[in-house]
């Protein structure tokens, strides 16, 4: 019997429930790093064993995070299917095993995860060489949509209330910015009515490889996923802090080899839905 | 509304009440809640500024909330995660809770949390080291902080108390105040095999703010706690017991998976009442595979709302 302070205890609990393996590989892993043995730590009573009773704690681990993370992506889980999104949330939880209080957190980085561990292009048939990255883009654009549910809103932002009239633009004293509940996102496929047709439980074919540009938004406590185009998403960036339109305008035109006069002729047109869907706010 | 106002740490009997739980957001926007009052999961809406938010704050505004928490960790050996409290105590500025619990249990160590309630080595270092921080956690809230005992599946050769015990003695010397769960009493006395009776009778009756009710599920050899069934006439029994050795508190049912509808909700919670008359309904407990069963489920926390 060894000294067992709590946080020995602890450590060893630790490891026993998050490591990698089975039951036994694990209690060899931390008997080994800690210097305990499970009959030594769990008191057997009533015919389960120390083993059975740690299993509870083990097995909950997992299955608890996974089914957290099978709510997270709900398209990405209908598109590869149950078998193959469970093992690679398993990896990923076991691999990356959480340090936030918030479950939120959770899911935050398994879009790199993916994109980090899909087969090599070389290992795989070459009729799906194209559609490697796509789990890893609906990935983003599902965890993108999380961030936006719970993200400030303008809900309650009393100048995004008042209806936006285009040739108010025009006026010099007022700037505008990014809401803090959007999200741009520069996608591989076109994913916005893929998306749409996998949560109306159809089951589309796959897009091809194509860029796209979606922003992700949230206005009246819905979150919309809309594809833009590129100067529109060229000019929602140049809108990440406060910024008169004339001077966003200015930097799109210059990275879209636009004259400004197209852009501000689109922009007239177009910026009273970026307010509607929540894109942009004024700002004094 | 059955409010009373017999007060313990200066709390009030709050009734009967229900968590408030994503899935039943759209019916508590349009209809009356029906329930005396509602507790919430402190993380699901610490640092959330979406629709939650917002029914939140319409809630808080018809009845009253108390914030019950999965993740201070508060007999883990890493330090506090005073982050994680600037968060909590946030949220308390802007809901207002009766009162603040979490539970009597640890959730990892080394920063890592594995949103599991993980039992305490039940040790004099351990008693020790809790009172301190429950001391640290209630000057910074500034108010009692309220504990829960978990459902364990096991126990650690190195304990030297019984758990009421050390929950007896651990609000003695903090005076926080305890959450008393009837079906994780009763849960860890099969598990373990100690007699749920002597456990509740032996806790500081005057310290008891709170009682959860909830269903658990029979594996065999064990019970879990899975949120997921009626109350079961056991626990109902527990239920009447510590009603009538504490002289009546606040009542929670807490249901996290394969949550009903709500007003089937408030049908299972509206029991409570007839039990303290002797009507305790006969309802056996759930029987499950063990392979299937998760302990403290929390998928509920992040299901999709638009």
């Amino acid at each position: 019997m060894t000294d067992q302070s709590l946080k020995l205890l602890q450590s060893w609990m630790t490891s026993v429930v998050t490591e990698r393996g089975g039951l036994n590989d694990k209690l060899l892993w931390a008997a080994e790093r800690h210097g305990l043995l499970v009959e030594d730590v769990v008191t057997e009573t009533g015919g389960l064993s120390a083993q059975k009773r740690l299993g509870i704690y083990v097995n909950g681990y997992v299955l608890r995070l996974l089914e957290c993370m099978r709510a997270d992506f709900p398209a990405l889980r209908t598109f590869v299917g149950d078998a193959v999104f469970d093992a690679f949330a398993r990896a990923y939880i076991i691999g990356d095993p959480p340090k936030s209080p918030s479950l939120y957190d959770l899911s935050a980085r398994f879009s790199q995860f993916l994109q980090n561990t899909k087969p090599d292009g070389r290992s795989v048939d070459p009729g799906i060489t194209d559609l490697l990255d796509l789990p890893a883009e609906i990935a983003r654009i599902e965890r993108a949509r999380a961030e936006v549910m719970r993200a400030p809103g303008i809900e309650n932002d009393i100048a995004s209330a008042e209806s936006f009239l285009s040739f108010a633009m025009f006026n010099q004293a007022h700037l505008f910015q990014q809401t803090p509940c959007l999200r741009l996102l520069d996608l591989k496929f076109p994913l916005v009515d893929f998306l749409g047709q996998l949560a109306r439980g159809e089951r589309p074919d796959p897009p091809g490889p194509e860029n796209s540009y979606v922003a992700v938004s949230r206005s009246n406590y819905h979150v919309h996923n809309r594809e833009i185009t590129f100067w529109q998403f060229t000019f929602l960036n140049a809108c990440q802090v406060p910024v008169s339109l004339n001077s966003a305008v200015q930097r799109t035109a210059d990275q879209c080899g636009f004259e400004p006069a197209t852009v501000l002729a689109d922009l007239m047109v177009w910026i009273p839905l970026a307010m509607e869907l929540g894109y942009l706010r004024k700002v004094s | 509304m059955q409010t009373t106002h017999s007060q313990r740490l200066g709390l009030p009997n709050l009734g009967l009440g229900v968590g408030l739980r994503n899935q039943h957001f759209t019916y508590l926007m349009r209809n009356d809640p029906q329930v005396d009052w509602f507790e919430i999961i402190s993380e699901n809406f610490m640092d959330n500024f979406g629709y939650a938010r917002h029914v939140l704050e319409r809630i808080a505004s018809i009845r009253p909330i108390v914030m019950h928490g999965v993740s201070m960790s508060i007999g883990g050996a890493d330090p506090l995660d005073w982050n994680y409290l600037n968060s909590l105590k946030t949220l308390a500025d802007f809901v207002q809770p009766k009162w603040i619990s979490d539970h009597l249990c640890w959730t990892g160590i080394a920063h890592v949390n594995t949103h599991d309630l993980l039992p305490m080595p039940l040790t004099e270092e351990s008693l020790l080291h809790v009172i301190d921080r429950v001391r640290q956690v209630q000057d910074f809230l500034e108010r009692p902080l309220v504990l829960e005992n978990p459902s364990t599946y096991l126990e650690f050769k190195e304990s030297t108390f019984p758990e009421w015990n050390f929950l007896s003695q651990l609000a003695k010397e903090t005076g926080c105040g305890l959450l008393l769960d009837v079906n994780n009493v009763y849960v860890s006395g099969f598990n373990h095999g100690f007699d749920p009776e002597h456990y509740i009778r032996n806790l500081p009756h005057s310290s008891i703010v709170q009682i959860h009710l909830a269903g658990p599920a029979d594996c065999g050899q064990y019970l879990v706690d899975t949120h997921d069934q009626p109350v079961p006439t056991p626990v109902w029994h527990l239920y009447k017991l510590a009603q009538e050795l504490t002289g009546g508190v606040s009542t929670l049912l807490e249901w996290d998976a394969n949550i009903p509808d709500f007003p089937d909700l408030v049908a299972e919670l509206n029991k409570a009442g007839p039990v303290l008359n002797g009507a305790v309904p006969e309802t056996s407990i759930h029987k499950l595979r063990d392979a299937d069963v998760v302990s403290n489920p929390v998928d509920f926390q992040l299901a999709i709302h638009d």
